[in-house]
């Protein structure tokens, strides 16, 4: 399997094409970082000295708030703030921190999706490639069953995909220590789960942040790579994955105002952060169910792949 | 002789339409098998089941005793194969194509590539990317990925299509060597009766799915009676004194003089009377049948049959 794994990624990184997509990875990493730069230089950071008397206030007006709303989730909402609120005041952390390295790879964790594009195109040349260049043939005719090549196939895309999510997660964490610097003390970001406010490392909180956010985007490269397995067509898989990375949460959420049944797409799902930081798309879901939908889509995926390649009659 | 490939009432069907209908036979070690048939025959789908790229709709390919449907590994293990032209990665060199099929087998040491790229007559441009291959030097690339992990059996569909005398020569010519001097098993398809003459030991007809003869390539073009041609002048008188001593025999009149169908012994006879009647003699020489001449008569006749 490993030897398999090395053959995979040896096609992928002899090719052009995937250094140009690191290149640009890169560069967009650096033009975000140029940007926020620029931008920095007109705000000057300073810390409001009354911060503790203001948050105090604030939060008066929030439990105002919090009476008069109606919706449960609202109420959730505005006890979470509270919560947390309460905490800086008593642990003295203020609200307003420096922009610092971490800030920057928050912020460029908006890029996943670029890298996911590029993950998508790579996943969904993976198999159908192989049927275009016509090397399907003395690949196939190897002592080596079937599902094991695909399966080799699909854990370099995961491989893949882990490599373009680290580089976006190193170099940005590179470029921002060099452009914002590191912050004076050791930041740790409030957790606020269940009614208790817990300080989590800022690195852990980051990755956990990276994955969670990358969950959309791995559910398509599965897609991609289901479509480029079932239809050996790789435009077709790029093409529909990538329209639905780019629309599928908006057009979910635009159905989810008229109709419950859209909590079973497969993008009311993915976003998982709506658990920890905010509020359900839908009103009556819950992590459980939304990690159960996942799982659901993801073995279907994985399913129609493996039977259909495993099937086929190689004849072109 | 010892069987290597059995293919026992293959039969596949695409479709509804019967492709490949109930195909029964074996391939021993150390012989060339021709496979011989006309386009759309069901050579290549019959190929694609013995390297496991089509599934069998019924029956069973056996493969140094492993059977493809169960045993695929063990059984495609026992198999080298081109299917029609050997498509490699062109973005990689010759040697990396060659690592990466060497991955995926068992046990093949960097001095066994080395050996095999040595074989095919490939060292100098091995590491050149293989999109700057001529198709002679993929043809062979493809050789020499076949041959990696020591095959009993090598599987070449239509391996010369395409090449230029030189590369089909060569071609054939590993194919005789590998076949005597490592006791492989060599099926090859082709659609070239020519080739097919020179190259294998045995041959079976195929046509419309069905096979129809399996034979020594020796003995199914020998089979049928020998024409002698006769350098004779003046070929008129010749030919009306034949007709007169032997009137079951045929006579036609060719480019040089005239042929005529007859057995060996008859020769003597003929050319006793041919001096005796003061007609001049200037040549006799046999003319073998061509395999051309016999497929097309073989295939000709089972047309007319399943029409008739």
């Amino acid at each position: 399997m490993v030897n398999l794994i090395k053959n995979e990624w040896m096609k992928i990184f002899k090719r052009p094409g995937t250094f140009v997509m690191i290149g640009i990875l890169i560069v967009a990493v650096a033009l975000f970082g140029i940007v926020i730069k620029s931008q920095q230089n007109d705000m000057d950071f300073t810390q409001d000295k009354n911060w503790e008397q203001v948050l105090q206030e604030e939060n008066n007006a929030l439990k105002q708030q919090m009476d008069q709303s109606q919706t449960k989730t609202d109420k959730q909402f505005y006890k979470k703030e509270i919560a947390i609120n309460d905490y800086r005041i008593k642990h003295h952390i203020p609200t307003k921190e420096q922009y610092s390295v971490w800030s920057f790879v928050k912020d460029t964790s908006q890029l996943i999706i670029l890298a996911g594009l590029f993950i998508i195109i790579v996943s969904a040349g993976i198999v159908a490639s192989e049927f275009n260049w016509g090397t399907v043939k003395l690949l196939l005719i190897r002592p080596i069953n079937r599902t094991k090549i695909l399966l080799s196939k699909y854990l370099t895309v995961l491989l893949f995909a882990l490599f373009m999510l680290a580089i976006l997660f190193v170099f940005s964490m590179a470029l921002g220590a060099s452009l914002f610097g590191l912050p004076d003390n050791p930041l740790s970001y409030l957790n606020y789960n269940n009614g208790q406010v817990t300080e989590q490392n800022i690195v852990v909180h980051l990755l956990v942040y990276y994955s969670l956010s990358s969950i959309d985007t791995m559910m398509l490269v599965t897609m991609a790579f289901m479509i480029s397995s079932v239809f050996r067509n790789s435009s077709l898989a790029i093409g529909l994955s990538l329209f639905l990375l780019f629309t599928g949460g908006q057009f979910t959420e635009l159905l989810s105002m008229k109709f419950t049944w859209t909590k079973y797409i497969l993008f009311a799902n993915t976003d998982l952060m709506q658990y920890f930081e905010g509020t359900p798309m839908i009103e009556g879901m819950t992590l459980p169910f939304s990690i159960f939908m996942l799982l659901i889509y993801f073995l279907i995926f994985l399913f129609l792949a493996f039977f259909v390649f495993k099937k086929r009659d190689i004849a072109s | 002789m010892e069987t290597i490939v059995e293919l026992k009432d293959v039969t596949k069907v695409i479709k509804g339409r019967t492709i490949i209908d109930h195909i029964s036979f074996q391939v021993n070690k150390g012989e060339v098998f021709g496979f011989l048939g006309p386009n759309g025959a069901g050579k290549t789908t019959t190929i694609r089941m013995i390297v496991g790229l089509m599934g069998l709709t019924s029956g069973d390919i056996i493969i140094g005793g492993s059977s493809i449907k169960s045993e695929f590994e063990q059984a495609v293990g026992h198999i080298g194969a081109i299917v029609e032209n050997p498509e490699m990665y062109k973005f990689l060199t010759g040697y990396q194509n060659l690592v990466h099929y060497a991955r995926m087998s068992k046990g093949i040491t960097k001095e066994k590539i080395a050996e095999t790229v040595e074989l095919v007559g490939l060292t100098e441009r091995i590491h050149d990317k293989v999109k700057t291959y001529s198709l002679g030097m993929r043809q062979r690339l493809g050789l020499a990925q076949c041959l990696l992990h020591d095959p009993d059996v090598l599987i070449l569909d239509e391996p010369t299509n395409g090449l230029d005398p030189a590369g089909i020569r060569e071609i054939r010519d590993y194919v005789r060597l590998l076949a005597r001097e490592k006791n492989m098993a060599v099926i090859v398809s082709s659609h070239m009766l020519s080739e097919m003459e020179m190259m294998c030991d045995r041959i079976g007809i195929i046509q419309n799915g069905q096979l129809i003869d399996v034979q020594l390539v020796h003995d199914f073009v020998q089979s049928s009676e020998v024409t002698f041609e006769f350098e004779v002048l003046p070929s008129d008188k010749a030919l009306a004194l034949i007709e007169a001593h032997y009137p079951n025999v045929r006579a036609i009149r060719s480019r040089n003089g005239i042929s005529v169908e007859l057995t060996k012994e008859d020769i003597p006879n003929l050319v006793k009377l041919f001096v005796d009647d003061n007609i001049s003699v200037f040549g006799i020489k046999e003319v073998a049948k061509t395999l051309e001449d016999r497929f097309l008569e073989v295939t000709s006749e089972k047309e007319g049959s399943t029409r008739g």
